[in-house]
């Protein structure tokens, strides 16, 4: 059974924009503190419960969350360590399984609003590994990508507007 | 579609061998032929596109030629795909939370 984990590059491997409508701090606390990121983090379908997710808030800090199907009780956690730190602009983490790296940029628009932009780099998982390979789409990812279809949507209005660039732009 | 995997490899040096592999298998000299770097390097990226799993190399003991690996391919844009619907969603979801939380305060 190969050991190999990928390296951690910076291999882009998609960005998204968003737009919130809310100050940079705010923001900012929803994506750092356990009883904002308890409300938005996983998908419905899934529970994200506050007392399992940590936060150590410093290079080198762990992040972890912990999702929970709310049919099956199947639980996914994700471990990561933050690489940078930079309140209210930057967020950085290195996800401890994949190596992906994870970079949120904050950018006050001087309106009320705030521009975040989600990139992650890293590769796809070696191919050889039982692993990488239990990695994607794991019967978890599936049944809660099932629930969330099903479910009708939590807003009607839809404050954020998400883009992400056509990556054939790219070279 | 492979604009995206492109993306997702990140490097332009293994854009240019995946989108000349898609055409057909080569060997290292065929490819390394167009590429401004030396045999040694282009191997170094054939490495990277085998731990991937997106290029499979021939057995024969002189060519060894390079093989891309479509349904890999298709599978890589996948996991991609994944990540970046997993953050789409999550603005979304992050976006009703800070509206409701900012309604309450009102």
């Amino acid at each position: 059974m190969s050991g190999a984990r990928p390296e951690p590059t910076e291999d882009e491997l998609f960005t998204v924009t968003t737009i919130h409508r809310a100050p940079r701090e705010l923001v900012f606390a929803a994506l750092t503190e356990p009883e904002h990121l308890q409300h938005f983090w996983g998908p419905v379908g899934t529970h994200t419960p506050a007392d399992r997710i940590v936060v150590e808030l410093r290079v080198g800090g762990r992040f972890e969350t912990t999702m929970i199907n709310d049919a099956n009780g199947q639980q996914h956690t994700m471990r990561a360590v933050y690489l940078d730190v930079e309140r209210p602009g930057l967020l950085r983490w290195r996800e401890t399984d994949s190596a992906v790296v994870t970079e949120i940029v904050l950018t006050d628009r001087g309106d009320g609003t705030t521009e975040v932009i989600t990139t992650q780099y890293g590769l796809p998982p070696a191919r050889r590994s039982p692993q990488a390979r239990a990695g994607w789409r794991t019967a978890l990812d599936r049944s809660v990508a099932y629930t969330a279809t099903l479910a009708p949507p939590q807003h009607d209005l839809h404050p954020s507007r998400s883009t992400d660039p056509n990556p054939g732009s790219r070279p | 579609m492979l604009a995206r995997v492109f993306a997702a490899l990140g490097d332009p040096t293994r854009v240019e061998l995946v989108t000349r592999l898609a055409t057909g298998d080569a060997s290292v000299t065929q490819l390394a032929e167009p590429l401004p770097m030396t045999q040694q390097a282009v191997s170094r990226h054939l490495r990277v596109l085998e731990d991937a799993g997106l290029v499979s190399r021939g057995r024969q003991a002189q060519a060894r030629p390079a093989h891309l690996e479509v349904e890999r391919l298709e599978e890589v844009l996948a996991w991609v795909g994944d990540r970046r619907r997993e953050w789409l969603d999550r603005h979304e979801r992050l976006a009703g939370h800070l509206a409701e939380i900012q309604e309450e305060q009102r």
